[in-house]
């Protein structure tokens, strides 16, 4: 288990910066997301680290130690990645095996140890098994279990719930924040999905053209966005004007709604009512005013409102956060 | 693709018959005259024997360019398969600039017309002091059939997941390792059908061994030889085993790529 440190570290293809002078700091035991749309320059980040690719500037430290010039083979690392990439001519068993036989552990010792890895990811029983017959999700267990199986200095996943369906995909986020927390390993997820990055993090990392935009707790970063992209790419952002021309942020959530015509709420008619289980998403236009639609999130109870009614738009001063 | 009108359909279908007899007829001729017991060619022959197959088993001259075609085909083909896999796999994997260059460089004798390509390597190997020599003939054989493995392996690697690879390294395997252990045991059928391609190549090979071999006799290049002086029946029976040879070949290629899947991607 170790901690793992990024100084200034920078990845350019020909002209494109895929790495843009990154600064990140990831303490022994945690778990943080790296977030960001296509292209951002995830994925070149997770690689660097890896070993698999050499930046163009800046160092990169694992447990202290310098690691910039290492090779991936001295790094120490479990590796997961969207594709599964299990080797397709060995069982699971033997796919576990592999990363214990290159560490020249081998026999009984091995296979225990090996059993046990499976045996954490749920996959008990199917050691015999081609990855050819497996379903995704189970094929993915495999890769993790491959992964974890010794002893990493850290764990690096990228994008790896991103080719299952959706149920699946929240069943393994909750099987993947506990046995990271039973592990107790140093962890950094790679994602473009902002409620994967916010439910599984201790913290997120939010990238955008390879630049940080911001480093922070999940709550922090969707309440309290460092700017415009962070506040757009992490849900749903209502931008209202501020005095001195500034913009302010009020999320869904903290925006109330009210019957039109009481008094402390701005008039305003219904667009839409987009209902969605507990909560129903309302798109209000706001009278007298040009910009674009608030959106307001409500808890269902009882009644909802209708496209066309007239409604009482509040927030209250502390829930607007200022951004640039 | 086989769309258009019915008759630009019949067009292609006769083509395509007209084509297929015109290359299969003289096959199917020339095996049953090579059973015939006629002094001459002679079709169809009055009645079988092997006499031309004692002929040619028999005679030292023929067994030398057998001898001399095997051990050209066995080393060329597979120092061909060993360069053309490295190479694909650099010009697959690598990030390097001059990639397309080096390709087309190590696709050249493809391309270029092989009379050239033999006047080439006559030039060459004459300046290095191996024309005439077997290790010329061997070198010249590998260059020609580095392509054709360079074809069937770089799709079998650009196929090959380069996230596999990755994790093996991840995992602490050397590069060494990762291919003995990872890449061989998934590309074993590809790399089986490219040497088998090359081997042919190199056992068929007559316009730049003729240039350049001298002395040795490969069975090919006999085989043109013979011809110019007079025809021989022997030439029937050693057409009949160079083309069960090819067949049992590519029958192999065919059964092993079928089983992997990979017949399809493979043969475009
Ligand atoms: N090997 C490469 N050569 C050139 N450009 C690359 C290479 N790898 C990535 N890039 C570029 O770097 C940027 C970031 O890519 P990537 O790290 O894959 O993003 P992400 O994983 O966030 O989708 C993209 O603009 C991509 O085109
Ligand atoms: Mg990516």
């Amino acid at each position: 288990m170790s901690d793992i440190r990024l100084e200034g570290v920078t990845k350019r293809y020909g002209p494109v910066a895929a790495a843009d002078d990154v600064d990140l700091s990831v303490a022994q035991g945690e778990f943080v997301t790296i977030l960001g749309p296509s292209g951002s320059g995830k994925t070149t980040l997770l690689s660097l680290i890896a070993g698999l690719n050499r930046p163009t500037a800046g160092r990169i430290f694992i447990g202290g130690r310098d690691v910039t010039e290492a090779t991936a083979q001295e790094r120490n690392i479990g590796l997961v990645f969207q594709s599964y990439a299990l080797f397709p001519h060995m069982t699971v068993l033997e796919n576990v095996l592999f990363p214990l036989g290159v560490r020249k552990i081998g026999g009984a010792a091995a296979r225990s140890q090996a059993l046990e890895a499976l045996k954490l990811v749920r996959l008990d029983g199917l050691e015999g098994r081609r990855p050819s017959q497996l379903s995704g999700g189970q094929q993915q267990r495999v890769a993790l279990a491959r992964a974890i199986v010794f002893k990493p200095d850290i764990l690096l996943l990228d994008e790896p719930l991103g080719a299952l369906d959706r149920k699946l995909r929240e069943e393994l986020q909750v099987e993947l924040k506990q046995l990271q927390r039973t592990l107790g390993v140093t962890t950094l997820l790679v994602t473009h999905d902002q409620e994967e990055a916010l439910s599984l993090s201790d913290r997120i990392m939010v990238l955008n053209h390879g630049k940080t935009q911001q480093v922070a707790a999940p709550a922090e970063a969707y309440l309290k966005p460092a700017n415009r992209f962070v506040a757009e790419f992490l849900g749903i952002a209502n931008f209202v004007g501020l005095d001195g021309g500034r913009t302010g942020l009020v999320r869904p959530e903290r925006v109330r709604l009210g019957p039109g015509g009481v008094n402390g709420g701005r008039p305003a008619r219904v667009i839409e009512a987009i209902y969605l289980g507990q909560m129903v998403r309302y798109h209000l236009a706001i009278e007298g005013s040009e910009g674009a639609p608030i959106v307001a999130a409500v808890p269902f109870v009882g009644r909802a409102w209708q496209a066309g009614e007239s409604v009482a738009v509040s927030w209250d001063a502390a829930d607007i956060w200022p951004v640039t | 693709m086989i769309g258009g009108s019915p008759w630009t359909r019949r067009l292609l279908a006769t083509t395509g018959v007209i084509g297929l007899v015109f290359l299969g007829v003289p096959i199917l001729v020339v095996i049953p005259m090579s059973f015939s017991s006629a002094k001459a060619l002679t079709f169809p022959p009055p009645s079988f024997s092997l006499r031309w197959y004692q002929a040619f088993f028999g005679d030292p001259r023929w067994m030398d360019a057998m001898w001399t075609s095997t051990l050209v085909a066995l080393v060329a083909s597979v120092a061909a398969l060993l360069l053309g896999s490295l190479a694909a796999y650099g010009l697959r994997r690598g990030t390097f600039g001059g990639r397309d260059w080096a390709e087309g460089n190590f696709m050249a004798p493809l391309i270029v017309p092989t009379i050239i390509v033999a006047i080439a390597l006559y030039l060459g190997l004459a300046k290095i002091g191996l024309l005439g020599s077997l290790a010329g003939l061997i070198v010249a054989h590998t260059l020609l059939n580095v392509p054709l493995v360079m074809m069937v392996m770089g799709v079998a690697i650009r196929e090959f997941d380069p996230r596999i690879e990755q994790v093996a390294w991840s995992l602490g395997a050397s590069w060494r390792y990762t291919v003995w252990k990872v890449m061989l045991p998934n590309l074993a059928p590809s790399v089986f059908a490219a040497w088998i391609f090359a081997f042919i190549g190199s056992f068929d090979e007559v316009i730049v061994t003729s240039f350049i071999a001298g002395k040795y006799d490969t069975v090919p290049k006999k085989m043109f030889n013979e011809l110019i002086l007079e025809v021989n029946p022997t030439i029937t029976a050693v057409a009949t085993l160079l083309i069960g040879l090819t067949v049992l070949a590519l029958a192999a290629v065919t059964v092993i790529l079928a089983r992997a899947g990979k017949l399809k991607q493979t043969i475009v």
